[in-house]
């Protein structure tokens, strides 16, 4: 899993065998522009364990 | 006056009252059989605090038809025990306000999944003076003796085997509320429910399912610990059947069919030792069956595994990659082309075939109406099959959950959980066009290609060798 950074400040949860792959599947359900709101090369990888101590930073 | 409402008093000390949660009504006059189902969280827990000297008297908002009558149920305790799930949030938390206001100083105990995957929801109701996240078998004994001694979040601690656990106490579950359906349910084992016949056990084999499905998560929560010994659930489904007869199994496991280990001991020692190879209802995963199909085969066959429950979830690999199942849709294929050629056989035979009961989920973000068209041209080509069609629901504690809650798409709330399948769950999906598809409107779209895929799965051997 992948915790990308937004412009707005808060992270997006992605998942997907590469961050590539991830952002592709996000499109599926996500439109164009919030998708643009998504900073494409500043992530981590986290498992999916550690999802709780992140939570309250998606958006 | 004697008070109708008021379970017995177990005994000196604290009155301690565990509140068995569901909708009210379910054990008097249920809408259908799942509603009567048992809880085995209580039910192992309470086994361990009677075992340990610690008696609780037993209540259900199941066994209710009104609010007021819980209120008078719950009168006169000292201590409230309950086992909160998602689906059972807002009853546990109307319950506890009531609670509250008929023992102003009684003290209540909450655990369970809720606690779990939802702990800050659960943390802001003052009425929970003490919740206990994660498994609570080796710390409920403990807390209930002494609750003042934990602060008012607990971290619980499970075994590390299922070995472990004792045999669950079925008597200490609640009974049936009504003359009609006590004739029905044969307590303490468990009402028919159409998959096989009555009584029926419901019983765990194994803990939580490793895969990392989103509208899940299981696996983030609840470590992994040791399965039940083959033996262990031989022994038990041996002396259910001594004592009160078994007609079916319901092995609640997350995914039965993992571990091919414990699952080939299960294909040699079930059908040789058991008292009789009763049928069951137990769950599978698409990819592992196209992994070990001929184990799977043999256990359908030989173990009479007759309700074989899959979560095929969609027809589409679109949709399945936003669920991060990890099964495509030649996975589902195979496997129902699979279990067709092992139903045909056994047909032939004269034997009773194996049927699907397929879990389908429709309206997820992101799916388009082709998708959903897809996955039901894919329930439509299986040929045996009980389809249990749901509409996705943001879960918190499950990571598509999450991220919809955060982006406020979620509909859900603390004061109704969704739990039934039609609900609408998702700000943005076109529930009406899923109303129409499930109604039949869209029928010559969903047939379109049917034939051709019919065409192209003659020969579903093919797909074995790219497994």
């Amino acid at each position: 899993m992948y915790l990308f950074d937004m412009k707005n400040g808060k992270k997006k949860l992605v998942y997907g065998q590469s961050p590539e792959d991830a952002l592709e599947i996000l499109s599926y359900r996500l439109p164009p522009e919030e998708m643009e709101q998504i900073i494409k090369d500043k992530y981590i990888k986290i498992h999916q364990r550690q999802l709780q101590e992140h939570v309250h930073l998606l958006g | 006056m004697f008070n109708l409402f008021r379970p017995k008093k177990s005994g000196d000390g604290p009155r301690r009252l565990w509140l068995d949660l569901g909708d009210l009504g379910d054990l008097v006059n249920p809408a259908g059989p799942h509603e009567q189902w048992q809880d085995h969280g209580l039910g192992l827990l309470r086994t361990l605090l009677h075992q340990n000297g610690l008696t609780t008297d037993l209540a259900s908002t199941r066994a209710c038809k009104s609010w007021d009558e819980v209120r008078k149920v719950v009168s006169g305790y000292d201590m409230l025990i309950m086992n909160v799930r998602s689906y059972t949030f807002p009853v546990a938390y109307r319950s506890a306000k009531i609670f509250k206001e008929v023992n102003p100083k009684g003290l209540v105990l909450t655990g369970g999944m809720h606690a779990t995957v939802a702990i800050d929801e659960m943390m802001a109701i003052p009425e929970f003076d003490k919740i206990c996240q994660g498994p609570g078998e080796e710390v409920i004994v403990d807390l209930v003796r002494d609750p003042d001694s934990f602060p008012r979040m607990i971290l619980g601690r499970g075994s590390k085997s299922m070995a472990d656990w004792p045999m669950i106490d079925r008597t200490l579950w609640p009974k049936p509320a009504s003359r009609q359906l006590a004739r029905k349910f044969k307590w303490p084992l468990e009402p028919e429910c159409g998959w096989g016949p009555g009584p029926v056990v419901t019983l765990l084999t194994s803990r939580v399912c490793p895969w990392q499905c989103v509208f899940c998560n299981e696996n983030s929560y609840i470590p992994n610990m040791g399965r039940r010994p083959v033996e262990m659930v031989i022994d038990e489904l041996n002396y259910l059947d001594r004592k009160y007869g078994v007609g079916s199994l319901v092995i609640h496991d997350s995914m039965f069919f993992q571990n091919p280990t414990w699952l080939q001991e299960w294909l040699e020692k079930y059908p040789r030792q058991a008292n009789k190879v009763w049928p069951y209802w137990a769950a599978a995963r698409a990819d592992t069956v196209r992994q070990w199909p001929e184990l799977f085969e043999a256990l359908v066959k030989e173990t009479r595994w007759d309700t074989v429950s899959i979560g095929f979830e969609s027809g589409s690999d679109r949709v399945l990659k936003i669920l991060n199942k990890e099964c495509t849709e030649e996975d589902n294929y195979f496997t129902i082309d699979l279990m067709t050629r092992i139903g045909d056989e056994m047909e032939r035979e004269g034997r009773k075939p194996p049927v699907f009961w397929s879990n389908i989920m429709l309206g997820i973000p992101g799916e388009t109406r082709d998708d959903a068209f897809k996955t039901m041209r894919m329930v439509k080509y299986t040929k045996r099959i009980m389809p249990s069609i749901a509409f996705y629901a943001p879960y918190p504690g499950s990571a598509l959950g999450h991220q919809l809650i955060a982006e406020g798409r979620s509909l859900m709330s603390k004061e109704n959980y969704h739990r039934y399948p039609d609900d609408e769950k998702v700000k943005g999906i076109d529930y009406k066009f899923y109303r129409e598809l499930l109604a039949g409107k869209f029928d010559a779209e969903v047939s379109k290609g049917l034939a051709q895929v019919r065409q192209e799965r003659q020969n579903y051997m093919g797909a074995l060798t790219k497994a």
